[in-house]
């Protein structure tokens, strides 16, 4: 899933200086999953907004809607609508849906509630890791399936740095090294003759350095 | 080498390296760099160059290992991934060569987390090992990372990795050394080793993988230079080792620094006998001074001295460089101010000298003239008594008509002669005389010398008596009066004959060149070896010529004078023939009088001319001149070659030669052997062509039909001996004598086959059928009976797709053959190559040294085959299938071989007539027309033409005689003749032939066209 993280309210009420009539629109996909944009999280934001703006003396008109999904053309037909009523229309879904409501929705004056940070996992309750980079370009059949372009600080592609030890990332030593883990898992399986093999230089131009990137599947065109 | 740094040059010498490591300044100060430099300066080979070590902000690594070079230090300039794509990467490692940089060592970089700056974005675009990869491919391959070729200069470097022995997983870290060997690294330096027993193992593991001998390991020492920095590094420094012993050995030292260079001694001293261990990299950041010391205490002193070439120079080394030079010129100039003073010194003594040489020498020479005046006076006086004394002594002797008397004179007796008369006397002893004065005078003698020399003249005078003197010139004037010297009646004489010649000339200028003409003969009648004069006779005589020549219509009497080198016949005829041209060319331009007048001044010359007879006919009739009659057409009645073939006649002439022109004398022609046709049933002849070229072109301008020719065909000689033949040296196509030489003429040789052939059609087979199973017979027959000047012995038997006799066979009868004749042999191999080189090698082996020409020789065998040419020297027969290029490509190879053109026959592949002739005929043409004309040296080789071969297996020569082909023997031989003569026509140089009669028809053929 999209991991993302609320941005500080101080931040958020920057944003909405001068705003009478604000919108606060969650996201049941991956922020409600990672626990930043949803239902739950829409209520907690407008209800700052609400004590911020009334310590600061300001009138404010904050409501709380909660789509299925920002990134779907389909949901975001009612907000078309009711969207160009408001002052401002704080988007608590993911960069994604921030970017769609824009695109999609004119009059519609939407801001980011939330940093988009990550494709990562849930370790558990409360715990996220990153696990994708999106780099367009899969090498974990190389890498007994961990990413060594998402999880190395220097996205190594060749085996762990001088400065693993101990099996942590000498960046951070509460992050395993991720190529001591590729290392020991293709051990566990006997592989590790695949590890010696020289991985060439990348090609960056799938992971974003070639330009945005689009999708097109032919057979499902209208 | 592969970057010809100093570093390189140490680990290959086999010696023990030590590297240096010098961290760049937080600023722009350069001096910092250069201090540092200093210090490191001599102890080690070479010194890495960190680029921002812990991602701090430094002085680039590039920039300051320039400064490092400039102080004569050679840099390691480090590179990690962290702060450039591959873009600016490359773009830095073009310039770091550019400017001197050697060493690269490929890091991945430390995260930038560690540094000054962890905000920023960490670029790893690649990781060190693709670094390596990128570098390596650059400088081996030429290429840049995306593939595209670097032109016109690579980086050149000596690629290094880093390697720790000490972080996890450990038994990956020697997989990943291997790793980077295998990326590119040519060197290895590691992390600091404290742990020499952690390190030893993880050596021996990089030893079994093979890899120590690939890439020179160098191990990464560091001098602790206290105990809190030894405990920070075990405990903060990710992938370090600092054993306790380290700790302990600190912790217990007096001086913390001498323990801690003693540690790096010890450790350097233990690493030393790790195997696969080169050297060492000693990193004493921010304690460099610890550098030397270290060294020296190793045993690491001195340092093999480095070449290093600084491509930026420092401020200093300039100002060195600049005094240097200053001084060196100045002392060279001090030299030359010296040099040029002393020059001046001693040409003024010299011109002193001179001057007081010349005066010493115009005193002496002063002083000789008066001496000289005063002989003269002396030797007048003399002469004087003398004069005196004679005419005492005729006027004692006057009346005396005596036949013979003595005069006395000293003590010497002249005898006189009855006839001669005093005066006679008197005449003789002036001239004695003067001579002996003139004598005198010319070896500047003494006067007693001069007398005795007189003496010594008179008494041999006196002994063999007057009769020995020669008579006096009978123009000789009175001895008192004439005082000219004796050349002076030859003067005048001249005199007369310059006068005629002068008005000769005169004449001549004025255009009346006989009266010239008569001048100058009177002038030769009186000195007939003037040359002046004989100059203008001919000059006369020539204009004489031209004026006559020059009136066109030859009005009064016809034939003007004849011209040199013609004898007054041919002159003559040659008037009329163009008399005749000249008036067909009237006719043509429609001027019919003109014509009219042409043709009778042609008859009245010569009044049986038919063609002119027809002319006039023709004018008179008015009918005009076809078109395509064109006038040397006309007057070129023989022309036409005729081929006369007598059937049958048993007493053939011997010769079917015509004789040769006299006129080419400068042709080098070798006498030919006669082809004996005696024995062949019908000889031939062809009929001498006598009008040159120039005489039945008429006055058309040479330049407009002689093309000039500047190649030249190579000569190629096969046999040995009185009987070698030489072909080539042409300067002309075929035949064509008239615009350049043809030296020697085409050849035939006679087609031996070296086993009997089955299918041979009767009018062949006849003449040969006494020996068609006997290669020697039937050579000796070609020689004997025919005439042959040249075999070709077909090794027919060897072909491995027929008889496939075996090498040694056919080498033995082509060795028995060689025996037998003494003509030149050419051996033709079956085609097949390998089959060729073998039997071809067998027969050389066989015959050594003698010149026999062998082939053919293809693009398969051309090897092979010719080294054997080249080791005997023999011609060979270069073979390809009919096509320019094939063939220039191959005459290429054998050159490249070190075979010379002067040995090669070009055989083009031929067809015979029907059988793809005109294509054969293009393709010499164009071989022979770039040969010469365009003078492509790789074409300049004669060509070779297997006819024969091609002719007898037509269909043509098999056919029985019938009324529509005609008789069958007349057909072949005509077939083999006239495809023969085209090749010859195209440049063939030589011609494979059969039929005896066939091969008596393009001899004779051959005969009547080189005239």
């Amino acid at each position: 899933m999209i991991v993302a993280n609320q941005k500080p309210l101080k931040e958020i009420m920057a944003m909405l200086k001068g705003a009478k009539r604000i919108l606060v629109l969650g996201c049941r996909g991956c922020t409600a999953s990672c626990a930043a944009g949803g239902a739950k999280e829409v209520k907690i934001l407008a209800s700052a907004i609400r004590l911020d703006k009334k310590l600061h003396g300001e009138e404010v008109e904050v409501e709380e809607s909660t789509l299925v999904r920002q990134c779907e053309p389909k949901y975001l037909e009612p907000l078309k609508e009711i969207g160009p009523s408001f002052d401002c229309v704080l988007s608590m879904g993911c960069g994604v849906g921030v970017n769609f409501i824009a695109d999609r929705c004119p009059g519609v004056r939407v801001k980011p509630a939330l940093d988009t940070t990550f494709y990562g996992a849930k370790l558990s309750q409360g715990e996220w890791r990153e696990m994708c980079a999106g780099c367009g370009a899969c090498v974990l059949h190389l890498t007994g399936g961990l990413c060594p372009v998402a999880r190395c600080a220097k996205s190594l592609s060749n085996g762990p740095c001088g400065g693993s030890q101990g099996g942590r990332c000498e960046v951070d030593p509460e992050t395993p090294c991720i190529w001591h883990q590729i290392y020991s898992k293709l051990k566990d399986f006997n592989e590790t003759e695949q590890l010696e093999a020289i991985i060439p230089i990348r090609d960056w131009r799938p992971s974003g350095h070639g330009g945005p990137r689009h999708r097109i599947r032919e057979d499902l065109l209208p | 080498m592969k970057s010809g740094s100093n570093l390189e040059s140490v680990l290959r010498s086999g010696k023990f390296a030590v590297t240096g490591e010098l961290g760049p300044p937080r600023n722009s100060n350069k001096e910092i760099v250069r201090e540092k430099a200093k210090v490191l300066k001599g102890n080690v080979d070479a010194v890495n160059i960190t680029d921002c070590q812990t991602a701090i902000v430094r002085m680039s690594s590039l920039t300051a290992g320039l400064i490092a070079l400039s102080e004569g230090i050679e840099p390691v300039m480090q590179m990690t991934c962290r702060d450039r794509n591959r873009i600016g990467m490359q773009a830095d490692i073009l310039g770091a060569c550019a400017l001197g940089i050697r060493n690269l060592l490929c890091l991945t970089g430390d995260h930038q987390k560690f540094g000054d700056h962890p905000q920023s974005k960490g670029v790893f675009d690649m990781d060190s090992m693709q670094l390596l990869q990128m570098v390596k491919a650059m400088r081996d391959e030429k290429k840049f990372q995306c593939g595209k070729e670097i032109k016109g200069g690579e980086p050149r470097l000596f690629l290094g990795a880093a390697a720790n022995p000490f972080a996890d997983p450990f038994e990956f870290r020697p997989i990943r050394l291997k790793k980077k060997v295998d990326a590119g690294a040519d060197f290895i330096q590691t992390q600091i080793i404290y742990n020499v027993e952690k390190f030893r193992k993880f050596m021996e593991i990089v030893q079994d993988l093979g890899v120590t001998e690939r890439v020179y390991i160098l191990a990464g020492i560091t001098p602790p230079k206290s105990l809190g920095m030894a405990k920070y590094m075990k405990k903060f420094v990710p992938g370090l080792d600092v054993t306790d012993e380290v700790i302990k050995r600190l912790k217990g030292a007096k001086d913390v620094k001498e323990e801690g260079i003693a540690i790096a001694v010890d450790i350097i001293n233990q690493v030393r006998e790790i195997k696969g261990v080169s050297g060492v990299h000693i990193m004493a950041i921010g304690w460099e001074e610890a550098v030397p010391e270290i060294c020296s205490r190793a045993g690491l002193l001195p340092r093999p001295e480095a070449e290093v070439e600084a491509i930026l120079i420092g401020k200093d080394s300039v100002d060195e460089a600049v005094e240097k030079a200053k001084k060196e010129l100045a002392y060279e100039l001090q030299g030359q101010i010296d040099r040029y003073k002393k020059e001046a010194e001693a040409s003024r003594q010299l011109v002193t000298k001179e001057k007081e040489k010349t005066a010493k020498e115009l005193k002496d020479l002063k002083a000789e003239i008066q001496e000289k005046e005063h002989l003269i006076a002396k030797k007048e006086e003399r002469i004087q008594e003398l004069l005196e004394e004679l005419e005492a002594e005729k006027a004692r002797i006057p009346a005396k008509p005596v036949a013979s008397s003595l005069v006395q004179e000293g003590h010497e007796v002249i005898k006189l002669k009855d006839k001669k008369t005093t005066r006679d006397v008197d005449r003789a002893l002036y001239s004695l005389r003067s001579g002996l004065e003139s004598l005198k005078k010319a070896l500047g003698l003494k006067d007693d010398a001069y007398e005795a020399l007189r003496r010594f003249i008179e008494a041999e005078l006196t002994l063999k008596g007057w009769e020995a003197q020669p008579e006096a010139p009978v123009s000789l004037l009175e001895v008192e009066r004439e005082k000219l010297p004796p050349k002076e009646p030859m003067k005048k004489r001249d005199k007369e004959v310059v006068n005629l010649v002068a008005k000769g000339n005169l004449l001549l200028h004025q255009g009346k060149a006989e009266e010239a003409l008569e001048a100058f003969k009177k002038a030769l009648s009186i000195d007939s070896e003037d040359e002046k004069a004989k100059a203008g006779l001919k000059e006369a005589q020539d204009a004489l010529n031209m004026a006559k020549a020059e009136e066109r219509p030859p009005l009064r009497e016809g034939v003007p004078p004849c011209p040199e080198g013609l004898t007054q016949k041919e002159w003559e005829r040659k008037w009329v023939i163009r008399l005749v041209a000249k008036g067909y060319c009237a006719l043509y331009e429609k001027k019919k009088d003109k014509g009219i007048e042409f043709f009778k001044e042609a008859l009245r010359l010569d009044p049986e001319n038919e063609k002119a007879k027809k002319g006039l006919m023709l004018a008179e009739g008015g009918e005009p001149i076809p078109v395509e009659v064109t006038p040397p057409k006309a007057e070129a009645p023989e022309e036409k070659v005729e081929v006369k073939e007598k059937k049958e006649v048993k007493e053939a002439k011997k010769e079917a030669v015509v004789p040769k022109k006299a006129e080419k004398a400068k042709k080098p022609v070798t006498p030919r052997p006669t082809l004996k046709v005696a024995e062949v049933p019908g000889a031939f002849s062809v009929k001498k062509e006598t009008t040159t070229l120039k005489d039945r072109i008429g006055s058309i301008p040479e330049d407009l039909f002689i093309e000039k020719i500047q190649g030249e065909i190579r000569r190629v000689t096969i046999g040995d001996g009185e009987r070698a033949i030489t072909v080539g040296g042409e300067m002309t196509l075929p035949f064509y004598l008239f615009e350049g030489d043809m030296p020697y003429p085409p050849r035939i040789a006679f087609d031996v086959l070296d086993s009997e052939p089955e299918d041979m059609p009767d009018p062949l087979r006849k003449y040969y059928e006494d020996c068609l199973d006997d290669p020697v017979r039937w050579a000796k027959k070609c020689v004997d009976d025919y005439g042959a000047e040249m075999i070709c012995l077909s090794l027919v038997s060897t072909d491995p797709n027929g008889p496939n006799r075996s090498s040694s066979e056919a080498a033995k009868i082509a060795k028995e053959v060689l025996d037998q004749v003494d003509c030149p042999v050419i051996l033709w191999g079956c085609g097949n190559a390998e089959k060729d080189t073998e039997t071809l090698r067998e027969i050389t082996a066989l015959t050594g040294q003698k010149k026999v020409c062998i082939g053919p020789l293809t693009d398969a065998n051309y090897r092979n085959l010719g080294a054997t040419a080249m080791a005997f020297g023999l011609p060979i027969v270069a073979s390809t299938p009919i096509d320019v290029n094939l063939a220039k490509q191959l005459n290429i190879l054998l050159e490249n071989l070190g075979i010379g053109l002067e040995h090669i026959l070009m055989d083009p592949s031929i067809g015979a007539v029907g059988y793809g002739l005109e294509y054969t005929y293009s393709v010499m043409e164009r071989i022979r027309i770039a040969a010469i004309l365009q003078q492509d040296e790789k074409l300049q080789a004669p060509l070779i033409c297997n006819v024969g071969r091609e002719v007898w297996k037509a269909k043509e020569v098999r056919l029985p005689s019938d009324d529509l082909l005609g008789e069958q023997e007349t057909r072949a031989i005509i077939l083999e003749a006239i495809t023969a003569l085209t090749l010859l026509f195209a440049g063939g140089e030589i011609a494979i032939m059969r039929h005896p009669r066939a091969i008596a028809l393009t001899d004779a053929m051959i005969k009547g066209l080189m005239g």
